[in-house]
């Protein structure tokens, strides 16, 4: 034991003691230094997205409600654009605008976006009109036949809400929208990082029934693949778990 | 010094103490953001806070926890187990605000309540064994979170000596040993949740780093103390046990011995020698590590003080702990294993040859 005693409830502490406790302050401030910029410097970037929070915009075009549900807005050059329509929090298409699919619809909703992957968040129930009654007839698409492994997750938090919105972390969040109504997606990357997220879709213009625990578990998803202007999406036959890379 | 209920004292040291706590603290949640705002800018806000909170509080844990074998292996570390509670109550609210966030980022705004989702939102990987195989890795990490915060926070809702009365220093003590589940349970936590998303070595490397260094000060400390503690006990007919000599026991300090199956502290005072028990009143600190302060066996831990003729914390305090008989034959020393009747006011043997000493600190 050192000579130097030291009671806490005196004002001040013995000189010789202070000066190793400095050293030792001196030394714990390096340490947790060093600790936060390696822990933060091994961090994987989260990937870009946008998520316009609390920003509400106006659109206008045909909701489809299945397979997976959309809103197709045309511009004036004759291309097509696809929304993915989900609903607030950890839910996928609100009631208010269930039965309407085919229809020309107009809502204000927040947009949610990865790169040309775009998706509305429908929040404005009030706002939500029926333009035109008159269903209209979306021809589908014969995709190819095909097998793809990568992460199931949901595609609103992926676009943008959460970022990152992947990965064993985000897991019960994941487990959570898909249990909502959020359009699943397969998250697949290349050896250069690269990413991109293709829809998962059930077969015959149904949406996909399957188990929402898998969210964030590799899985191997075997069907039929499209590409419906902005959107690949996979019509899928059959749905397993796989072990990861 | 009383363990009545009472307002906090402050004083010089712990206004020092917190703010070096707070700069440390806030330095190092500054150092994090502002790294990681560069290399990950698309990072949300919620994720910036989540992480930050997670490693500010898990580094300061590893602090607390290295604190007391840190002081046992050397006391100058001791002022460092002073305010160690505060430390303790700041970890608990990084980590409350960590908790809370993560449960509403992740499982809010669902289709199921949230503190329900936060335990079966994935509930079939509790199954360890899935088709024959074993796999840990998907089981999940967010119970062992919550299990660490309840733990926390009955450490830091207990921290008060309000509640060490209440419980008395023994059951209190026992459940501050509530911090040892609550690290395992946090790094089970890290290693389930992050270390399964991220791929640098680095968050894997610091934390093994963190638990060997903690593993490793503990063991340190239980070596140093089994060695101290180890001597020859001969027991005499009349039941006094030899305790060791008085070379090496200087005016004014104290020593740990074994007596029996207690632990006593064996003090020197006006080159007399007096054997109390070795338990603090208040937290159970070794009052064998302590010093002879204004005529009182000092406990190192808080500083409560016992007169060491009688067991009695000094007037208007009310403390008493046990004291016990001496026996000095030659420079060899026999503590009589049972505790004398409390106030029992004693006059230890005078060490043979010893001059009256005017001792070695100021404060004798």
């Amino acid at each position: 034991m050192s000579d130097a005693f030291y009671l806490g409830y005196d004002d001040s502490m013995p000189p010789s003691l202070a000066r190793f406790l400095g050293r030792v302050v001196f030394g714990l401030a390096f340490v947790a230094v060093v600790v936060v910029v390696a822990v933060a410097a091994s961090q994987s970037p989260a990937e870009p997205g946008d998520y316009g929070f609390g920003v509400e915009t106006p659109f206008e075009g045909v909701l489809m409600e299945e397979p997976i549900p959309l809103l197709q807005v045309g511009s004036g050059a004759g291309s097509i654009t696809n929304y993915v329509l989900v609903g607030s929090g950890k839910f996928g298409l609100p009631a208010f605008a269930l039965g309407h699919g085919g229809k020309r619809v107009h809502f204000n909703g927040s947009l949610i976006h990865k790169g040309d992957q775009q998706m509305i968040e429908l929040n404005d129930e009030k706002s939500f009109s029926v333009v035109s009654d008159q269903r209209e007839q979306r021809t589908g698409v014969l995709g190819m036949e095909t097998s793809l492994s990568g992460e199931l997750v949901d595609t609103k938090c992926y676009f943008g809400v959460m970022r990152p919105g992947a990965g064993k972390v985000h897991r019960g969040c994941a487990a959570r929208c898909l249990h909502g109504g959020v359009p699943p997606g397969l998250l697949l990357r290349d050896t250069a990082g690269r990413s991109v997220v293709v829809l998962l879709s059930g077969t015959d213009g149904k949406k996909l029934d399957f188990d929402t625990e898998w969210a964030a578990r590799w899985v191997k998803a075997t069907g039929r693949l499209s590409v419906r202007e902005n959107l690949p999406i996979l019509e899928v036959e059959r749905l397993e778990l796989t072990e990861g890379p | 010094m009383s363990n009545h209920y009472r307002a906090i004292d402050w004083n010089r040291q712990k206004r020092r103490y917190d703010l070096v706590l707070a700069a440390i603290v806030l330095g190092g949640a500054a150092v994090f953001l502002g790294v990681s705002a560069w290399v990950s800018p698309e990072s949300t806000a919620e994720t910036l806070i989540l992480r930050t909170t997670s490693i500010t509080s898990f580094f300061l844990l590893h602090v607390v926890l290295a604190i007391g074998p840190l002081a046992r292996l050397d006391g100058r570390f001791l002022p460092l187990l002073y305010n160690r509670r505060h430390l303790g109550v700041t970890l608990f609210l990084l980590a409350l605000v960590h908790g809370f966030l993560a449960v509403f980022q992740f499982h809010a705004l669902g289709d199921e309540n949230p503190l329900v989702s936060l335990f079966t939102a994935y509930g079939r990987d509790y199954a360890v064994l899935q088709n024959g195989r074993f796999q840990i890795a998907h089981f999940p990490f967010e119970p062992f979170g919550v299990f660490a915060l309840v733990c926390l926070f009955l450490l830091a809702a207990l921290s008060h000596d309000f509640w060490l009365r209440q419980l008395g220093s023994g059951l209190w003590k026992s459940f501050h040993l509530l911090v040892y589940p609550a690290y395992l349970a946090l790094v089970a936590h890290v290693a389930l949740g992050i270390l399964q998303t991220e791929r640098s070595p680095v968050l894997p490397l610091l934390l093994g780093l963190g638990f060997v260094t903690i593993a490793s000060l503990h063991l340190l400390a239980a070596g140093q103390e089994s060695k101290r503690l180890r001597a020859s006990k001969l027991l005499a007919s009349d039941g006094f046990i030899e305790v060791g000599t008085t070379d090496g026991l200087v005016e004014g300090r104290a020593r740990v011995v074994i007596v029996g199956s207690k632990r006593l502290a064996l003090v020197r005072h006006l080159d007399r020698i007096y054997a109390t028990s070795n338990r603090c009143r208040h937290q159970g600190g070794p009052l064998g590590e302590g010093q002879i302060v204004y005529g009182c066996l000092t406990c190192p831990w808080h500083g409560w003080n016992y007169q060491p003729n009688d067991g009695c914390s000094p007037p208007p305090f009310e403390e008493i702990i046990p004291t016990y008989r001496v026996r000095l034959e030659g420079t060899k020393i026999w503590v009589h294993p049972v505790a004398l009747p409390l106030r029992t006011s004693t006059e230890g043997p005078l060490v043979p040859g010893a001059n009256l000493s005017t001792g070695t600190t100021s404060k004798l």
